[in-house]
C-alpha cells in the first residue's frame, strides 16, 4: 500500500532545495498575481515556474494536472468572450456568435493565473515527499496534532479506496445491482459505503487509545527521530522571495 | 538542525478522539466521492464525512476536517481545491452548529440541516468561482444555466449564484441525509466519547 | 516490592447501567506475572484501562477508589505520564498503528518522539526492540503491510519502547491465527526475560500456566479468586465459578494426582513428573 502523493524522486537541484523554502516560493507565486493582477505580470511567473519545473525533471507529469482544469478554460474563453461586462470590442464572429477582445483578454487573465497557481503548486507537491513536508512545517511551529492528521490522512485515503474496491468486487459479487437506472444506482449507495464508514468510525475509539498510551497528549516538547537536512543559501533564497513579495505589494500600492 | 523549543503558534486543544476523527472523516469524504463516481451517480457526494465530523464532534472538528480535506486534495490531486477549502471549512461548521440545536434527531429536520448547508455552501462558494473561474462551477448542467443567464444579460454574482446553487442544492440534501443514516447508525458509547471530550 | 496497589475500585461507564468493575481491592508484587481469566464482560479489560490511567481520563463515567503504581496515584497523573510506567497493548493490532508512519522502524518512534528523547536514544531503543521482537527483516516494510502476528509485535515493540516497568496486555492473540498467537507469546516471553511485571489478559488458559505466577479471576466486575496459579487452578469449585482448568491440570483431576502441597500440577513436565513418580518410567 502505497502513501498518497504525487512526489516524483529525481535527481535534481530543484529536489535538493528543503520542503520550507519551497512552500515560501509557492506561497510568494501564487499569491503575487492576484495582488498584481496583469496579464504580463502573471504570465512571466508561469513562465518561471515551468522553468522551474523543467529544472526539476517533472514537466511531464504536470500534464494531467493541467488537462484537468483544460476544459474549464476553454469555456471561461468561450462565456467570458461573449457575455463579459465590459466586452465593447468585437474581435471576431464565429456561427452569429460574438466574441469581444475584452471578455477574451479577461478569460485570458484568469487563466494564465489559475494556471500559474497549479503550475507552482505541482512544483513543490512534485519535488517534495509530503511526510518531510508536513515534518518541516512541525518544526516551524505547526502544532504537532496537526502534523498528525496530515500524515494520516495521507495513508487512510490510499486505504480506505483499496477497500472500497473490495467491498465494490464482493457487493457486486452478491448479486447488487450497480448498474442500470439511477434509481438502482442510488440505492445501492448507502450498502456500499455504510459498512466502511461504519467500521472506520467505530475504529477511532481504539486508535485513539492507541495514541494516547503512546504518549500522544504528552505536554512535552516533541522531538524529531529524522533530522532536517537544508542546503546552505536557503535562508538567503527564503529572504529574497519574500522581499520579492514586499516588492509586489509597493508596486500594486503605488500604481 | 533541531528546531525544538519553539512554541506552537497557537493552540491546538482538541480530544484525541476528535484528531483520529479527523483523518477518517476525509477518508469518508473520498470514498463517498469515489462511490458516486463509480455508481454514475449525478452528485458529488464528497462531504458525508465532514459533515459526520461536524456532527460526532462539534463546529470547530468539522471546519477543521473541512479544511484539512482541501489542503490535502489541493496537495495531492488537484490544486485548485485550495480556494473551496473555505466552502468545506463553511459546511463543517454549520453542520457542528446545527446538531448542537438539535437538527440530527430526526430525519426531517436533517433534510433542514441539508439545506442551509446547501445555502451557505453556495454563499461561500459563489465570490470563489467568481475569483477564480469568472462564476462557473466547472459542472456542466451548472454552467450552462451560468451561460443562458449571462446572455440573458443577469449579473455574475447572481448568475454565478445559481449555478452553484443548482449543483449544490441536491448534492448537499442527499450528502446531509447520508451522514444523518450514518449517525444514527453508530453505537452510543461510541458517540458519547467524542461528546464528552 | 509493591508495583501496583488498588484500594476498593469501582467504576460504571457513562452509559451503562452496572458497574464495570465493583470494589476491586488487590497488590501486585514487582516482577509478578498475573494471568487475569474470566467470562465476557467480567471487567477484565477495564481493569487493564484503569491500570494505564485510560479510566478516568480518557472515558469519563463514575471512577471511585484508587491505583497506585509505586507512590503514582493515576487519578492523578496523565496518561502521557503514566505511559512511560504501564505499558498497554490490546486485542486488535491494526487499531494500535499510528497511522502517521511509513515504515515499521517509524513507527517505533512515534511514542519515542511524542516524549520528547533525543534522536540518539531513540535510535538505541529502536534498534534493540527492533531485535527483540525479531522485527529487523520488515524495518522498512509499512506497518499496515504486516501480518496480524507481526503487527501485534510491532504494538508490543512499541510500547517496550517506551520502558515501562509494567506491562499490561489484553487478550493480544485473541484476533490472530495459530502461528501469530505463537509470535506473539513468544514475544511476550520476552517480557517476562526483561524482568517486567506483566498482567496479561488471556483465555489460554495452558499458555498462563506456563508463565502466570498468579491468576486473577474476574466475574462480574468482582474478584473471584487472586492466588498463586497453582492454587487457583486447583480449586474444586473451579466449575461453579464458570472456569476452566489447564488441560494438563484437567488431566491430573481425572487422575486424582496432587502434590505434596495438595494442588495439582498445571503444566506438562510436572505432570509428566508425577506420573512417572507414581507409575514408572515405561507408562511416559
Ligand atoms: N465503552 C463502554 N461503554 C459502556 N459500557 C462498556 C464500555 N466498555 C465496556 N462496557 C461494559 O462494561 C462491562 C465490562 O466490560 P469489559 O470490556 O471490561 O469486559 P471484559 O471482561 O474485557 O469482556 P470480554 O471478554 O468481552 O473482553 C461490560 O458489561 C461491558 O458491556
Ligand atoms: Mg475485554
Amino acid at each position: 500500500m502505497r502513501s498518497l502523493s504525487l512526489y516524483v524522486k529525481r535527481d535534481s537541484l530543484i529536489h535538493k532545495i528543503d520542503p520550507f523554502t519551497k512552500i515560501i516560493y509557492v506561497f510568494v507565486s501564487v499569491i503575487s498575481p492576484f495582488i498584481l493582477p496583469t496579464l504580463i505580470f502573471s504570465t512571466s511567473l508561469t513562465l518561471i515556474n515551468l522553468l522551474f519545473l523543467l529544472l526539476g525533471r517533472v514537466v511531464k507529469k504536470v500534464l494531467p494536472i493541467i488537462s484537468f482544469v483544460f476544459i474549464i478554460i476553454l469555456t471561461i474563453f468561450i462565456i467570458q468572450g461573449m457575455f463579459y461586462d465590459a466586452n465593447q470590442t468585437e474581435l471576431f464572429s464565429l456561427f452569429n456568435l460574438n466574441f469581444y477582445v475584452e471578455g477574451i483578454l479577461y478569460a485570458a487573465r484568469i487563466s494564465v493565473r489559475a494556471i500559474n497557481v497549479l503550475l507552482a503548486f505541482s512544483l513543490l507537491i512534485l519535488t517534495t515527499p509530503p511526510t518531510e513536508m508536513i515534518e518541516s512545517l512541525v518544526r516551524r511551529g505547526m502544532p504537532a496534532k496537526l502534523g498528525y492528521i496530515m500524515h494520516s490522512v495521507l495513508q487512510i485515503i490510499p486505504m480506505m479506496s483499496s477497500n472500497a474496491s473490495i467491498i465494490m468486487d464482493a457487493q457486486r459479487a452478491r448479486g447488487m445491482e450497480t448498474e442500470g437506472s439511477l434509481w438502482v444506482r442510488i440505492k445501492a449507495f448507502i450498502p456500499l459505503i455504510g459498512p466502511l464508514v461504519m467500521s472506520s468510525l467505530v475504529n477511532t475509539h481504539e486508535r485513539s487509545i492507541a495514541l494516547e498510551v503512546r504518549g500522544f497528549s504528552a505536554a512535552t516538547q516533541k522531538t524529531f527521530l529524522h533530522q532536517e537536512k537544508v542546503p546552505g543559501g536557503m535562508k538567503q533564497l527564503r529572504i529574497f522571495f519574500l522581499l520579492f513579495l514586499a516588492a509586489v505589494l509597493a508596486w500594486r500600492l503605488v500604481l | 538542525m533541531q528546531n525544538n523549543q519553539k512554541k506552537n503558534l497557537w493552540s491546538f486543544n482538541f480530544s484525541t478522539m476528535a484528531l483520529v476523527l479527523i483523518p477518517v472523516s476525509i477518508g469518508i469524504n473520498y470514498v463517498g466521492k469515489l462511490f458516486a463516481q463509480t455508481l454514475r451517480l449525478p452528485l458529488w457526494l464528497d462531504s458525508i464525512g465532514t459533515i459526520l465530523a461536524g456532527i460526532l464532534a462539534g463546529p470547530w472538528v468539522g471546519a477543521i476536517s473541512g479544511g484539512i480535506n482541501n489542503a490535502i486534495y489541493g496537495l495531492t490531486i488537484s490544486p485548485v481545491s485550495f480556494a473551496y477549502g473555505i466552502t468545506s471549512i463553511a459546511i463543517g461548521i454549520t453542520a457542528g452548529v446545527m446538531a448542537r440545536m438539535g437538527f440530527v434527531k430526526s430525519m426531517k429536520r436533517a433534510v433542514i440541516m441539508g439545506l442551509v448547508i446547501a445555502g451557505i455552501s453556495t454563499v461561500v462558494s459563489t465570490p470563489i468561482n467568481i475569483i477564480f473561474w469568472g462564476g462557473q462551477t466547472g459542472n456542466i448542467w451548472g454552467d450552462a444555466l451560468f451561460g443562458i443567464l449571462r446572455s440573458a444579460n443577469w449579473p455574475v454574482w447572481l448568475a454565478s449564484g445559481l449555478d452553484e446553487l443548482a449543483v449544490d442544492l441536491p448534492d448537499k440534501i442527499a450528502t446531509t441525509i447520508i451522514a444523518f443514516i450514518i449517525y444514527q447508525g453508530l453505537p452510543k458509547r461510541i458517540t458519547v466519547l467524542f461528546e464528552e471530550s | 516490592m509493591k508495583k501496583i496497589t488498588i484500594n476498593n475500585l469501582s467504576y460504571k461507564y457513562s452509559l451503562a447501567e452496572n458497574k464495570a468493575l465493583n470494589n476491586i481491592s488487590l497488590e501486585v508484587e514487582k516482577g509478578d506475572f498475573i494471568g487475569v481469566v474470566g467470562p465476557n464482560k467480567a471487567g477484565k479489560s477495564t481493569l487493564c484501562k484503569s491500570l494505564v490511567g485510560l479510566i478516568p481520563h480518557f472515558y469519563k463515567g463514575e471512577f471511585e477508589g484508587e491505583i497506585l503504581i509505586d507512590n503514582l496515584n493515576t487519578l492523578n497523573s496523565s496518561i502521557a505520564e503514566l505511559s512511560l510506567k504501564v505499558g498497554l497493548v490490546f486485542q486488535n493490532p491494526f487499531n494500535q498503528i499510528s497511522g502517521a508512519k511509513l515504515s515499521v522502524y517509524d513507527e517505533l518512534a512515534f511514542g519515542l518522539e511524542n516524549n520528547g528523547l533525543g534522536r540518539e536514544e531513540m535510535i538505541t531503543r529502536i534498534d534493540k526492540y527492533l531485535n527483540l521482537m525479531d522485527l529487523n527483516e520488515v524495518k522498512d516494510n509499512n506497518p499496515f503491510e504486516l501480518s496480524g502476528g507481526q503487527m501485534q509485535k510491532l504494538a508490543i515493540a512499541s510500547i517496550m519502547a517506551l520502558k515501562p516497568d509494567v506491562f499490561v496486555l489484553d487478550e493480544p492473540t485473541s484476533q490472530l491465527d495459530p502461528q501469530g498467537t505463537e509470535e506473539v507469546f513468544k514475544a511476550v516471553s520476552r517480557l517476562r526475560e526483561e524482568n517486567l511485571t506483566v498482567i496479561l489478559v488471556s483465555q489460554k488458559l495452558n499458555k498462563l500456566a506456563d508463565y502466570a505466577n498468579k491468576i486473577l479471576f474476574l466475574n462480574q466486575g468482582e474478584i473471584a479468586a487472586y492466588d498463586n496459579t497453582a492454587a487457583v487452578f486447583s480449586r474444586n469449585d473451579l466449575e461453579q465459578m464458570g472456569m476452566g482448568a489447564p488441560i494438563y491440570t484437567e488431566i491430573a483431576r481425572e487422575l486424582g494426582l496432587k502434590n505434596e502441597k495438595n494442588q495439582y500440577p498445571i503444566r506438562k513436565s510436572e505432570l509428566k513428573e508425577m506420573l512417572v513418580a507414581k507409575y514408572g518410567k515405561n507408562i511416559g
